[in-house]
């Protein structure tokens, strides 16, 4: 191959890469953009992409359209307890279906792929009724209780549980550590990159959950920001794009930061997986 | 310290049984080698020691208590893995002090504990660092150091030595030699290698398909194999075995046994052949001799011959072994030994 053959195609690499980014980047900017527009310039032609001057009072208005602390503080309990309730639940069903050998087994590992493979719209009445029933319809519960067990996550880190020495645990169990402690201090510390993986899938999916919220919620007190942002657009009859971005921007924000601190365990997730 | 008793013990693995109704005992502050071939259930009765795969029948002893109900961490034992094992995740010190702060040994006594084995094993330099910064080696010293710091009264390897180089190897086996010397507990050693058996055991346990075979010291167990398996597996070359006619028994010579010369001598066992091949290993030659009753391998302390060439293949009476029908041993006392020696001199010297 000719240098300039290597040249051509290093090019065209790199232009392919740059068009995917756009297609990736455009709608982040777009929303960036709008966000800091005036309600004029959003709907001007053509479209501006760099506002004339910044509106950050379009945030200031976005948070005063309605409790947003309130929504915000109720997005971040039902997302953080969700994924610590998870945690919990998920570790040591992980680790004995790993590691232990117990009548049933294969059957109760069946009905948790069986749990994963059931789409969410088929539930969500009776967990509805039955949540009413239970009288904590106006509380965050509703919004917690029915994710506390997460059937990918415990796939998924019994995959990797297995992927480690049964004689380290073996080593340890000699070293006289309990059940417990060998999922603290060894299982769990050998885990994180897989750990990670499910926690920030666990997060960007319930931190942006709208539907079942939508269902489940019916007073301002228990919503979370994603209802709080969809009905920014209702305000007042006409759509106030520059205030919904500005919405948008806030709810993404803590998504960012978390994929910030966990963009490398969840690399290292993958790689693992890929040569195991 | 303890002593280590089988009773009447046997171990099933989804119903196929590994080992039956096995009666052993290891004493107390003795190497202890089990050897055999893989597959022989050396690694189950450590493991059973150990109490990582509980027997299905029988019970097993520890300083003459019944452990069987006893968890794996309680039973003051000690474990080396052939793969290490070591926690990725610890530091070094981290690793040795696990057991003692399962343990609830104080601070200050782990500190003094850990410096002072990692000082004995040379990893006190390392003691901060990640297993995944170390050698083979330093991190097989990190698996001892996390046994001994623990000061068990029985010490189980399963294979401790099968990663590392032969160098380092040889060099390690003196290192575990002494470490049983100055610390006087009962160690338990699982291989496959004869050599290693022969090197480092008090006592051999030699294993096959689940059953003892032989239970001796290495010098007996060379010198008076019990039976065909124990002459043919320990040794190298192993032991030359033939028929003996019609009767169904055999007879047996080591390597080193034998003597070759160009002319035939009066040894009961004296056979003509030629020299097929020829290994020149420096302090030592090995021969292969085929003849018309078969192959024999003959190590010599001279290169005197080479291949092609016609000998006679000689053994004196002394370093002959008789086995029966049944492969097993023929003793010099028996009745049966004799006859044994009359049919081997009467094939020889027709």
């Amino acid at each position: 191959m000719t240098k300039a053959w290597r040249y051509t195609g290093l090019t065209l690499g790199y232009l392919l890469k740059t068009a995917i980014l756009i297609v990736f980047v455009f709608p982040f900017l777009w929303m960036l953009s709008t966000s800091l527009q005036t309600y004029r310039e959003t709907l001007s032609y053509p479209p501006t992409l760099v506002p004339a001057m910044p509106q950050w009072i379009n945030f200031a208005e976005a948070m005063s359209a309605g409790p947003f602390l309130t929504y915000f503080k109720n997005s971040a309990i039902v997302t953080l307890s969700i994924i610590a309730i998870q945690l919990l639940v998920m570790i040591p069903a992980a680790y004995a279906f790993a590691k232990y050998k117990f009548p049933g087994k294969n059957i109760l590992f069946s009905l948790v792929l069986l749990a994963f493979m059931i789409p969410g719209q088929v539930t969500f009445i009776p967990v509805y009724l039955m949540m009413a029933d239970w009288g904590i319809a106006k509380t965050l519960l509703p919004q917690i209780i029915p994710f506390m067990s997460n059937a990918f996550g415990i796939f998924l880190l019994r995959q990797y549980f297995m992927q480690i020495p049964e004689e380290i645990v073996e080593a340890a169990r000699l070293d006289n550590a309990g059940e417990f402690k060998i999922m603290r201090k060894i299982m769990v510390p050998m885990s994180m990159p897989a750990l990670a993986t499910i926690a920030l899938f666990s997060f960007v999916s319930h931190w942006n959950d709208y539907f079942w919220p939508l269902i489940m919620t019916d007073a301002e007190a228990i919503r979370p920001l994603t209802l709080g942002i969809a009905m920014l657009r209702e305000t007042e009859g006409i759509s106030n794009w520059h205030i919904i971005m500005a919405g948008n921007v806030v709810l993404v924000i803590p998504i960012l930061l978390v994929y910030l601190f966990c963009s490398k365990q969840i690399v290292k997730a993958f790689v693992y997986s890929g040569i195991k | 310290m303890a002593s280590i008793a089988f009773k009447r013990v046997s171990k099933a693995f989804d119903k196929h049984e590994v080992i039956k109704d096995l009666d052993l005992t290891i004493e107390d502050g003795k190497f202890t080698v089990l050897v055999g071939p893989s597959g022989c259930g050396k690694t189950t009765l450590l493991r059973m020691i150990a109490g990582l795969d509980p027997q299905t029948s029988g019970s097993v002893l520890i300083g003459g208590k019944d452990v069987s109900r006893i968890a794996p961490g309680k039973r003051g034992v000690a474990m080396v893995f052939q793969n290490y094992a070591i926690y990725p995740t610890m530091s070094v010190r981290e690793n040795i002090e696990f057991g003692l702060v399962n343990n609830k040994v104080r601070k200050a006594e782990r500190e003094e504990l850990v410096e002072g084995i990692s000082k004995a094993v040379g990893l006190y330099e390392y003691l901060e660092r990640k297993p995944s910064t170390l050698s083979g080696g330093q991190r097989q010293r990190v698996a001892l150091a996390r046994a001994m710091v623990k000061k068990p009264s029985v010490f189980l390897m399963d294979e401790p030595l099968s990663n590392l180089d032969a160098k380092l190897r040889v060099q390690m086996r003196i290192e575990l030699i002494e470490l049983h010397k100055k610390l006087g507990a009962t160690f338990v050693y699982v291989t496959h290698d004869q050599v290693e058996a022969m090197s480092m055991a008090d006592t051999i346990v030699l294993m096959n398909k689940g059953v003892i075979q032989q239970e001796a010291p290495p010098d007996e167990m060379y010198r008076r194999p019990s039976n065909r398996f124990t002459a043919q597996f320990i040794g190298t070359p192993p032991m030359n075995v033939g028929e003996l006619g019609e009767s169904g028994s055999l007879f047996g010579f080591r390597p080193e046994s034998a003597v070759l010369s160009e002319a035939q001598g009066d040894e009961p066992f004296s056979v003509r052949g030629v020299i097929a091949t020829r290994e020149m290993l420096g302090s030592e030659t090995i021969y292969q001799v085929r003849s018309g009753s078969g192959n024999y391998m003959v190590k010599c302390s001279e290169d005197l011959f080479a291949a092609g060439q016609e000998v006679y293949v000689g053994v004196p009476a002394a370093k002959l072994h008789f086995f029966g029908e049944d492969e097993r041993r023929i003793d010099e006392k028996e009745s049966s030994y004799g006859k044994c020696m009359e049919a081997l001199r009467g094939r020889s010297h027709g």
